[in-house]
């Protein structure tokens, strides 16, 4: 095990920040901390770094118990903060080297990593840039270099999408994967659904300080009712008719979204040919028609009847 | 060592590319320099004009009076002097008696009276005014020099060897985790508090030092004001000024969470403040507070910098210097202790 968290509890004086939070990482793997904004997903990774103290609970990196001393398990681990954190003064490189070496003490390997990290973000234009002339999406990227030129066992890679345009995000999730191929282990915290389902192999779902559940993709997928979603956009069709569908069989749910309706299946077999049957038995005409599987915003509504992007 | 350096390296080129940081430590004391010349200047050398006396015909000491230099001397009637009073023709008349009449008072009446009275007085030693000879200066000369403009700058020295306090601020800041971005980060590497610190004591104190020698050769070649006799005890109250004023921004920049703006306006208001007790602004205010509240000038690290300076090189009095570096030192250890408390936690309870 990477790294074991057992029994965390942080406190902001009356506000349970962190309630007993549990979280384990195995060598290699992508986890991904996804929760809404202010579940307690930085404040969680801040206390397995030892940058806040909390109330309770163990942690342990590498198999050893990590406090703000452990400089042999911090030589090891690499963070790329939510904030772009940069020296404003310094150019790209600056940055890059002066981060890097601070793990790697060899003059020649320290620029070859340097290198190699300009090279993996993509800013080998703007090496002399100061970090105020770069735009947020290639701060981000820069921020990301400084936080893995040293080539870490284990990364920690905290909302690094955020505010981000689509080109660079699309690079930064693409460096993420390359970094997992390469051998790192990665603790990737985001609010964006996609991306955790897309990168992580492991999900560990937060709310309100509390990890709700984790599993594989599949796993959380597997723990909810809903198995199925068809998606109609019927031309016209009254109250009773809606009723109506709610008796097909394995339906648990309609749910209106502007113009079209969410209907919902629990496991069985043929749903989509039970509701076109039901279409044409009423003579129903629609716009489209579509299925779908249940996405971790499913996973996230079942179990705190709130959707995760609210 | 090789970290040592290059910590060194990067704090130093993050500091010196910082515009607030290089307008304050180096652009601002020039600025000062040159105002406080341009002020002061044109009150300390204030070139006496010849001052116009009239005397009766029968003057005893008429032809003493025209041969000073300083004295435009005219003959005329008593009739005419009130009317040449009047129009500001003459500043003064002395009659055939000696005595001397103005009609109002100044800095040129005080002179023709004191020049009178020294007359007087050598006559009154029975010494014959004839043998008297004006030429020769009975106050020996010495080296030493009186000069306000003079200890004006020397408290401004005294100021800007405290600015280190900027870079102070500056350094404390990027390492602490709940006050910058990169105080997070560099406490999650695996770099120790203490080096980045030491890194940023030496930077601070380097550039420091070196903004003063700037402002030094500004005065010295430009404005032309020879400023130093001592040279060792000088650079020693400005090497331990500079490293007061680096402890005082590590506290300053320790000790509470607002922003770095704020800290460097407090830094700010400090200096100014004990500037203005220091008599930088004006000499008066030392006076009175030597003279109401001397523990105030006794304790205050501007004025222990500024006076030292002021003795050691106008005075070349030595005496009180060693007091002073003394003082300064139980600053720097306070100053250090506190801040040592502050930074030493490893943990915060919020970022």
């Amino acid at each position: 095990m990477v790294v074991k968290v057992k029994n965390l509890v942080k406190r902001y004086k009356e506000l349970i920040a962190l309630e007993h939070f549990n979280m384990e990482v195995e060598e290699g793997e992508i986890l991904g901390l996804l929760g809404p904004n202010g579940c307690g997903k930085t404040t969680a990774i801040n206390c397995i770094l030892s940058l806040l103290s909390f109330d309770k609970g163990e942690i342990e990196i590498f198999g050893k118990k990590m406090t703000p001393n452990s400089y042999d398990i911090k030589k090891q681990i690499g963070v790329v903060p939510q904030e772009v954190s940069v020296f404003d003064n310094l150019t790209v490189r600056e940055n890059i080297d002066y981060f890097c070496g601070l793990y790697i003490e060899d003059k020649n390997l320290r620029k070859q990593y340097v290198e190699e990290a300009i090279d993996f973000v993509g800013l080998k234009d703007y090496v002399k840039f100061h970090p105020k002339k770069l735009s947020g999406g290639l701060k981000r990227r820069l921020n990301i270099a400084c936080g893995i030129a040293h080539k870490p066992k284990l990364i920690f890679l905290d909302e690094p999408t955020v505010a981000v345009d689509a080109q660079s995000r699309n690079f930064i999730l693409d460096g993420i994967k390359k970094l997992n191929e390469e051998g790192s282990t990665i603790i990737y915290t985001t609010h964006y659904l996609e991306e955790a389902e897309m990168l992580c192999k492991r999900i560990v779902i937060m709310d309100n300080g509390k990890n709700l559940v984790s599993g594989t993709n599949e796993e959380l997928k597997a723990m909810i009712t809903t198995t199925e979603k068809i998606v109609v956009g019927f031309s016209t069709i009254d109250g009773t008719q809606v009723q109506e569908i709610g008796k097909i069989p394995h339906v648990i749910d309609i749910e209106k979204r502007e113009e079209d309706y969410v209907i919902k299946f629990e496991n069985g077999l043929n749903n989509l040919s039970n509701l076109l049957e039901f279409i044409k038995k009423n003579n129903l005409t629609y716009t489209k028609l579509y299925s779908q599987l249940p996405t971790l915003n499913d996973v996230f509504l079942e179990l705190t009847g709130k959707e995760l992007r609210d | 060592m090789k970290n040592l350096f290059r910590n060194c390296m990067y704090q130093e080129k993050n500091l010196y590319r910082d515009k607030t940081f290089v307008f304050w430590s180096l652009i601002y004391p020039l600025i000062m320099a040159i105002f406080f010349y341009t002020a002061f200047n044109g009150i300390m050398n204030i070139e006496l004009e010849k001052i116009d006396i009239g005397i009766g015909a029968e003057n005893p000491i008429g032809f003493i009076l025209e041969e000073i230099e300083l004295l435009n001397v005219h003959k005329i009637s008593e009739d005419k002097a009130n009317e040449k009073l009047e129009n500001e023709e003459i500043q003064g008349f002395i009659d055939n008696d000696l005595d001397l009449l103005v009609l109002k008072s100044g800095v040129n009446q005080t002179v023709i009276k004191e020049i009178l009275d020294q007359i007087k007085q050598i006559g009154k030693l029975n010494v014959p005014i004839e043998n008297f000879d004006f030429t020769v200066d009975y106050i020996q000369s010495t080296n030493q020099r009186a000069d306000a403009i003079i200890i004006i700058f020397y408290a401004l020295i005294a100021m800007v060897s405290t600015y280190g306090i900027f870079p102070g601020i500056e350094t404390v800041s990027l390492i602490q985790a709940n006050l910058t971005n990169v105080g997070k980060r560099i406490n999650i590497t695996p770099l120790k508090k203490k080096d980045f610190l030491l890194a940023g004591v030496i930077v601070s104190l380097t550039l420091n030092l070196l903004s003063n020698v700037v402002l030094l050769i500004f005065v010295k070649y430009l404005l032309k004001i020879e400023l130093f006799t001592e040279i060792k005890y000088s650079t020693l109250f400005i090497t331990i000024g500079n490293l007061f004023g680096v402890a005082l921004g590590i506290l300053i920049g320790s000790s509470n969470k607002q922003s770095i703006n704020v800290k460097t306006l407090l830094g700010i208001t400090i200096t100014l403040v004990l500037s203005f007790f220091s008599g930088m602004m004006s000499p008066d205010i030392k006076i009175l507070l030597d003279r109401k509240l001397p523990m105030i000038g006794k304790l205050n690290p501007i004025s222990i910098i500024t006076d030292n300076l002021y003795r050691i090189n106008l005075l070349e009095n030595t005496q009180y210097a060693m007091k002073g570096i003394m003082i300064l030192g139980v600053y720097c250890i306070i100053l250090i202790l506190v801040s040592y408390g502050f930074l030493r936690r490893k943990t915060y309870d919020s970022i």
